[in-house]
């Protein structure tokens, strides 16, 4: 292993699961976002000589939002992909059924499968940019780089995620009952 | 209608102003009641999102096929797509040629200087041993808290009687332990939890070969140290400071029991 390989190995690979968690939800189709990290990360391996600055991190990810679009454009799909059929009838299953598992953990598991489900249904320029600031913490600057847009666009686009995602929240708790359809 | 000024006090929950601008924000939130919800609101997702939303990692097939990936990159840098045009008219093979000869030179000394440190076998056994573990059921073969429990377990089980201690006070909680073969023995392997971080302590008997330096290896950094008859390694993907902070503590225990470190 040579000298280049051992500094990227130290100073890129420990991002690699925010790597892996924004092209998660760029995409929210785990098998094209292994193909997308997987892509970014060897551009990162070419490019990493030219790699100027300490924010390895910021800089990462806007390699996998590139790579993101460019296998967008390849595919000509849409940029939003819905949650997988399945979970959506896990969901049913779990509010339905009666398990005699402790009440306490089964309201959780909802709650976070009710959440994750919010998180899939923002638009994706909404999504990733508040789940780089809430889950990366990532600070405005460094948003603005990844997501390739000003930083008054990551403002907005805050603001509006974040009002939208308390308010389905609160749609989601008082429809509780009838979720049950 | 939202307030004008909801996108400052935005910034201001965000830690994005100075101190100037936070005091006047935070007297304007003083009589306007709906900046004062907002401010609430954006606790409250913030607190929802951290707490509920899944928080995924790479998975461990993905992140092979990456490292796979690197290697093949590295073994052969081929001419990139950002070769310009006019160059490619040169015939392929004196790029080839020129690209072969100057990486095998390269290469040459690339090897002659890093070969002892670099490629040493132990490293990668540490690394699979530790990304094994990590695999459902493979972490730990003797579950406990308690140390009085783990060693006498070792000394059936491997070839070697480490030391063991619990640091829960000190965020490292002993989970238990287990026997990995490791470099032609039975090595022994304490088990720790750190906040979220699995730590894998290996130890296994010495001999006269020098110990590899602290190396940071597919993302996972390995921490090694001697103590008595025993080499030591530590491997995670927590913090360096954070890994280091338990070799310490382990390396004091050792120093003042010095008998614990003996082989059996």
């Amino acid at each position: 292993m040579d000298e280049k390989r051992a500094r990227f190995e130290a100073e890129v690979l420990p991002h690699l699961d925010a790597a892996y968690r924004f092209a998660r939800w760029l995409s929210y189709a785990p098998g094209d976002a292994d193909d997308v990290v997987q892509e970014a990360v060897l551009r990162a391996f070419r490019g990493f000589d030219t790699l100027r600055g300490s924010d390895v991190k910021a800089w990462l990810l806007a390699i996998v939002r590139n790579c993101h679009s460019t296998a967008l454009k390849q595919q000509r799909r849409r940029a939003f992909v819905p949650l997988p059929e399945e979970n959506d009838a896990q969901d049913g299953y779990a509010m339905t059924a009666t398990t005699p598992d402790p009440e306490n953990a089964s309201i959780r598991r909802d709650e976070k499968r009710t959440l994750d489900r919010l998180i899939a249904a923002l638009p994706e320029e909404h999504r990733t940019v508040l789940m780089l600031r809430e889950i990366e913490e990532m600070d405005y600057r460094q948003i603005a780089r990844v997501t390739n847009v000003p930083i008054g666009t990551v403002m907005s686009r805050l603001a509006r995620s974040r009002a939208a995602l308390k308010a389905r929240w609160l749609q989601e708790a008082e429809g509780e009952p009838h979720a049950v359809r | 209608m939202r307030c004008a000024e909801s996108l400052r006090v935005q910034a201001y929950f965000d830690a994005e102003v100075d101190a100037v601008s936070a005091a006047d924000i935070e007297r304007h939130i003083e009589h306007c009641a709906e900046c004062r919800a907002l401010l609430q609101d954006l606790e409250q997702v913030r607190t929802v999102l951290r707490r509920d939303s899944s928080y995924a990692r790479t998975p461990e097939a993905l992140r092979a096929r990456i490292m796979g990936a690197l290697d093949q990159e590295s073994a052969s840098p081929r001419p990139r797509e950002r070769v310009s045009p006019n160059r490619r008219i040169r015939p392929f093979w004196m790029g080839a040629l020129g690209a072969v000869g100057g990486t095998a030179i390269a290469a040459t000394f690339a090897f002659l200087l890093l070969v002892p440190r670099l490629n040493n076998p132990l490293l990668d056994e540490l690394v699979s041993a530790h990304v094994r573990s990590l695999m459902p059921t493979h972490l730990i073969d003797v579950v406990s808290t308690d140390k009085h429990t783990v060693k006498p377990w070792f000394a059936g089980h491997t070839d070697v009687s480490p030391v063991v201690a619990d640091f829960e006070p000190q965020g490292y909680r002993l989970i238990g332990g287990r026997a990995d073969y490791l470099d032609h023995q039975r090595s022994a392997v304490v088990v720790y939890q750190h906040g979220s971080h699995i730590i894998n302590v290996f130890s296994w008997a010495g001999n006269e070969r020098a110990l590899p330096n602290n190396v940071t290896r597919n993302g996972y950094h390995l921490a090694f140290w001697k103590a008595g008859d025993l080499e030591y390694c530590a491997v995670s993907d927590t913090a360096w400071d954070e890994l280091e902070g338990l070799v310490r503590l382990l390396r004091d225990i050792g120093a003042r029991d010095g008998r614990d470190s003996a082989p059996n």
